[in-house]
C-alpha cells in the first residue's frame, strides 16, 4: 500500500483539509447560535414569569381560599383541584396505558392494521388538546351524563395523555435488549413470565417517566378541562366525598385562562402568581420523573 | 430433573432437516445424530447454518418472522416441533448460552434463582441450595459466594458468561447449547469456559458453535462442519481435524478459506 502520493495531489489534499476545517467552524457557529437563541427564549419566558409572579407568592397565597369575588386571597382550591385532576388522570392512565403499551410492543405484531393503529396513536399524541375537550364534552359530559365534573375531567385528561403513555411504554419495552428477552425465553420462561420478570423491570423507569411527564403535561392543559371539569367561581367548600367526583373542580390552568379573560377585574399579581405556581407544579412533577429515572438506573448498575 | 440415569446413545437426531428464513434456505437437508454426554462442536464459515441448526434445537428461531422448518428432528425421542409440543418444557431440557453474556440486571443470586423459582416453585433454603450447586457447577461459586447480592452486571465478562451458564444449569437441562460462548471473552476467561465445558459433559450433552478451530479440537469429542447450509462432514474431532474425508473440510480446517 505504499503508493507515492505526488506533490500536486498532496497540496490539493491540504487545501481540502483547510476547507473542511472552515466549514466545520461554520456549522459550529450555526449550532451555537441556535443554542443561544433557545436559551435566551427560555430564560426570557421563565424570567418574566418569575419577576412578575414571585412577589405574590407567600404561604397565604398558597393555602388560603380566594376572597372578594376572586380578586383577593389565595389559590389553594385551584392547587388542590389540579392535584386531584392529575392524581385521577394517573389512576386511569396507568393501567390502560401500560397494558396498551405492552400489547403494542409484544403482542400486536406487524400487520397493516397495527400500523394504522400506531400512526393513529402518533397523530392523537399531536392532536390539539381542545379537540379532546370537545370530545370529552360530547361523550363524557353529555352522552354519559357525567356533567361538568371531576370525573369527566379525569377521563378527558386520561384520553389526552394515553397516546403518549402508550407510545413511551412501547418504546421503553422495545428498548429492553433483545438479548435479555432471549435469555429469559431460553430459560424456559413463558412469554408472560419473561415480560413480567425481565422486560417490565427493565422498562419500568422509562414507563414511569412517560406517565409522569404526560400527566404533568396534562395538568397544565386548560382546554380539555375548560369544557369538562373546570369551574371558576369556587365556592371554597373543600370537603371531599363521593359527591366531589360529580362536581366541577377549580384548577390552576382554568384559573389562569379565566382570570385573564376577565380583563382587568382580577389583579395581575394573582394571575402571575398562579403562573408561577403552575410552572412550579409542573417542574416538581418533572423533577419526580428525573428522580425515578436516576434511581432505577443506579439500581440496575449498583455493585 | 436430571437423575443421572444413563441416556440413550443419541440425544439428538436430525433427518433431512431444512430451515428457511422467508425464501432463503438456511439449512438444506441436514442429517446427524448427536451423542449423549459428549461435546459436539459446530464449525464452519459465517452464514453456513451452524447457528441456525443450534437454534432449531431449542426453537429460538421461532421468534424470527418468516422462519420455518421442514424434515425430522428428535430431541430425547420427542419432536420439538410437533403440534402441541411443550415449548417451555423443551427449553427447560435444552438450555442455551449466548455469544454475548446476557446476565439479567438483577443480583447474582436472583439471576440463578429465577429459573428454579419460576419452574419448580423452590424457595428458601431449598432454592439457596440449588443456586449454590449451580454456581459450583459453573465454577463460579468461589468468586461470588460473598457477593451474591451484587448485581450480575458488576462481574467481569468471563464471570458473567459463567453466571449465564449457572443460570442455565439451575433449571437442570440435559442438553446445553452454546453459541460462540467465548468469542466475546479474553483468553484466560476462554480457558476457564473451555475447562468448564469439558467438565460439564459428565452430566450433560453439549453442542458448541465456535469459530475457533483449535477450541473445537481441544474441547469436543465430535465435530460437525457446515458449509452453505449443508452438513459437509461430521465425525470424531480427532478424525475430522486429523484426516478429513472431504476436500472442503480439509481446506477449511487447514485455514485455506473461511
Amino acid at each position: 500500500m505504499a503508493t507515492v502520493i505526488d506533490k500536486a495531489k498532496r497540496e490539493g489534499l491540504e487545501a481540502r483539509d483547510a476547507q473542511r476545517a472552515r466549514s466545520s467552524r461554520r456549522y459550529l457557529g450555526l449550532l451555537t447560535g441556535a443554542a443561544v437563541v433557545t436559551f435566551l427564549l427560555i430564560v426570557g419566558i421563565i424570567g418574566t414569569i418569575l419577576i412578575k409572579g414571585l412577589p405574590s407568592i407567600n404561604w397565604a397565597f398558597l393555602s388560603d381560599l380566594p376572597r372578594e369575588g376572586m380578586t383577593a386571597g389565595g389559590i389553594w382550591p385551584m392547587i388542590r383541584g389540579s392535584l386531584l385532576l392529575m392524581f385521577g388522570t394517573m389512576l386511569v392512565v396507568l393501567p390502560v396505558g401500560v397494558l396498551g403499551g405492552i400489547y403494542m410492543a409484544e403482542y400486536a405484531g406487524e400487520s397493516r392494521f397495527v400500523g394504522l393503529i400506531r400512526s393513529s396513536l402518533v397523530s392523537l399524541a399531536a392532536t390539539p388538546s381542545i379537540v379532546y375537550g370537545l370530545f370529552g364534552l360530547a361523550v363524557f359530559v353529555l352522552a354519559w351524563k357525567l356533567g361538568t365534573s371531576l370525573m369527566a375531567g379525569w377521563l378527558t385528561l386520561a384520553l389526552f395523555s394515553l397516546p403518549v403513555v402508550i407510545i413511551t411504554t412501547e418504546s421503553a419495552i422495545r428498548a429492553v435488549p433483545e438479548s435479555l428477552v432471549e435469555g429469559g425465553l431460553a430459560l424456559g420462561l413463558s412469554k408472560g413470565q419473561t415480560i413480567r420478570k425481565i422486560v417490565l423491570p427493565n422498562a419500568a423507569s422509562g414507563i414511569a417517566t412517560g406517565i409522569v411527564l404526560s400527566t404533568g403535561r396534562a395538568a397544565g392543559e386548560a382546554p380539555p378541562i375548560l369544557l369538562t371539569a373546570g369551574i371558576y367561581y369556587s365556592t371554597g367548600q373543600l370537603e371531599m366525598n363521593l359527591e366531589t367526583l360529580r362536581k366541577p373542580v377549580a384548577n390552576l390552568p382554568y384559573h389562569l385562562a379565566e382570570g385573564y379573560r376577565q380583563g382587568g377585574v382580577i389583579p395581575e399579581s394573582i394571575i402571575w402568581g398562579t403562573c408561577v405556581v403552575l410552572m412550579g407544579l409542573v417542574l416538581l412533577i418533572n423533577l419526580g420523573a428525573i428522580l425515578v429515572r436516576a434511581r432505577s438506573r443506579a439500581r440496575s448498575l449498583q455493585s | 430433573m436430571n437423575n443421572g440415569t444413563p441416556l440413550e446413545d443419541y440425544v439428538i437426531s436430525a433427518r433431512n432437516l431444512r430451515a428457511f428464513y422467508g425464501n432463503q434456505e438456511a439449512l438444506k437437508g441436514v442429517g446427524c445424530q448427536v451423542a449423549g454426554r459428549r461435546v459436539t462442536s459446530l464449525i464452519g464459515p459465517s452464514g453456513c447454518g451452524k447457528s441456525t441448526f443450534l437454534r432449531c434445537l431449542n426453537r429460538m428461531n421461532d421468534r424470527i418472522p418468516g422462519f420455518r422448518i421442514d424434515g425430522d428432528l428428535r430431541i430425547m425421542g420427542a419432536d420439538p416441533y410437533a403440534k402441541g409440543a411443550d415449548l417451555m418444557k423443551l427449553r427447560r431440557q435444552v438450555g442455551m448460552v449466548f455469544q454475548k453474556p446476557n446476565p439479567f440486571p438483577m443480583t447474582i443470586f436472583e439471576n440463578v434463582a429465577i429459573g428454579p423459582k419460576l419452574h419448580y416453585g423452590l424457595k428458601g433454603s431449598e432454592l439457596e441450595g440449588v443456586v449454590e450447586e449451580a454456581l459450583k457447577e459453573a465454577a463460579l461459586w468461589g468468586e461470588v459466594r460473598d457477593v451474591l447480592t451484587k448485581s450480575g452486571l458488576s462481574l467481569s465478562g468471563g464471570q458473567q458468561q459463567r453466571l449465564c451458564i449457572a443460570r442455565m444449569l439451575a433449571v437442570r437441562p440435559e442438553v446445553l447449547l452454546m453459541d460462540e460462548p467465548c468469542s466475546a471473552l479474553d483468553p484466560i476467561s476462554t480457558a476457564k469456559i473451555e475447562e468448564l465445558i469439558v467438565a460439564l459433559k459428565e452430566r450433560h450433552t453439549l453442542l458448541v458453535v465456535t469459530h475457533n478451530l483449535q477450541q473445537a479440537e481441544r474441547i469436543s469429542d465430535y465435530t460437525a462442519f457446515f458449509m452453505f447450509g449443508e452438513l459437509v462432514e461430521y465425525g470424531q474431532s480427532t478424525q475430522l481435524f486429523g484426516s478429513p474425508v472431504k476436500s472442503e473440510t480439509q481446506d477449511y480446517v487447514s485455514g485455506r478459506f473461511g
